[in-house]
């Protein structure tokens, strides 16, 4: 039940989407992953994959352009 | 109630549309284009005719260049920013998403993350500035103009494209995700 960040400020697509793919593949299940995300691009992809992958996804505004979103690992 | 909470807000401001709305609308403007302007869709064009406007404020001649000695390359060296069609269209395109990302309340200054940025963003502009202009069009131009006029060219384009995209992906990950 471990939480883990992945910054990926200043990243354009599809960094942030190619990251958090190869971060999840280490993570257990159960665990989360914060992406935190700036370009509002991946705002739209890694939500996506997560879903199509069957992770629970969250997503908070934390600011303007800039996100976080909470995958929770389920398989 | 916060008007960013309102759905309607939400919906027309906040949420990105879906790519099917993109691709109609696309589609609508691109068509009132032809229909009202001097041609189809393009992007790069007008890059070269201000990159020729600025070198002719110095100065400069372009008469001798083989990119001006069409008819169509002379015709647009001969208007001015505001008589120009395609040039008023990228201004447009600068504005809208400026006001769009306003909108949504996203407007952000990025910080960048590292030399190598830099270095993609100056070098991949200066490739696709010239392969642009020896392929007669930018994805836009040549792609997405050619197809939707029916012209083989716009195919010929997607096929190299696909393969540009390819090397450049593998760079991508080759050199970004550290």
């Amino acid at each position: 039940m471990a939480e883990y960040e992945l910054d990926c400020l200043g990243e354009a697509c599809p960094i942030p989407l190619v990251k958090t793919e190869n971060r999840m593949k280490e993570l257990a299940v159960g665990d989360t992953l914060i992406v935190i995300i700036d370009h509002s691009c991946a705002l739209k992809n890694v939500p996506e994959w997560a879903r199509k992958n069957n992770h629970t996804v969250e997503v908070e505004e934390t600011g303007d352009s800039e996100w976080e979103i909470f995958i929770d690992k389920s398989a | 109630m916060k008007l960013s909470s309102n759905k309607h807000y939400q919906a027309w401001f906040k949420n990105p549309w879906t790519y099917v709305t993109g691709a109609i609308l696309l589609s609508i403007f691109q068509i009132a284009t032809i229909a009202v302007a001097d041609g189809a869709w393009g992007v790069t064009g007008p890059f070269a005719v201000w990159g020729a406007w600025v070198y002719q404020a110095f100065g400069g001649n372009v008469d001798n260049w083989y990119f001006f000695s069409t008819e169509g390359g002379r015709a647009a060296l001969n208007r001015t920013f505001l008589t120009d069609p395609a040039s008023v269209r990228n201004l447009g395109v600068v504005v809208g998403a400026l006001l769009a990302t306003l909108l949504a309340s996203q407007f952000k200054f990025k910080k960048i993350k590292n030399l190598r940025q830099v270095a993609a963003a100056v070098i991949g502009g200066l490739l696709m500035g010239y392969g642009s202009r020896i392929a007669f069009g930018c994805n836009i131009g040549a792609l997405y103009s050619g197809i939707s006029n029916l012209s083989v060219s716009g195919w010929v384009f997607a096929l190299f494209m696909f393969a540009g995209a390819f090397v450049g992906s593998r760079l991508l990950v080759r050199y970004f995700m550290q």
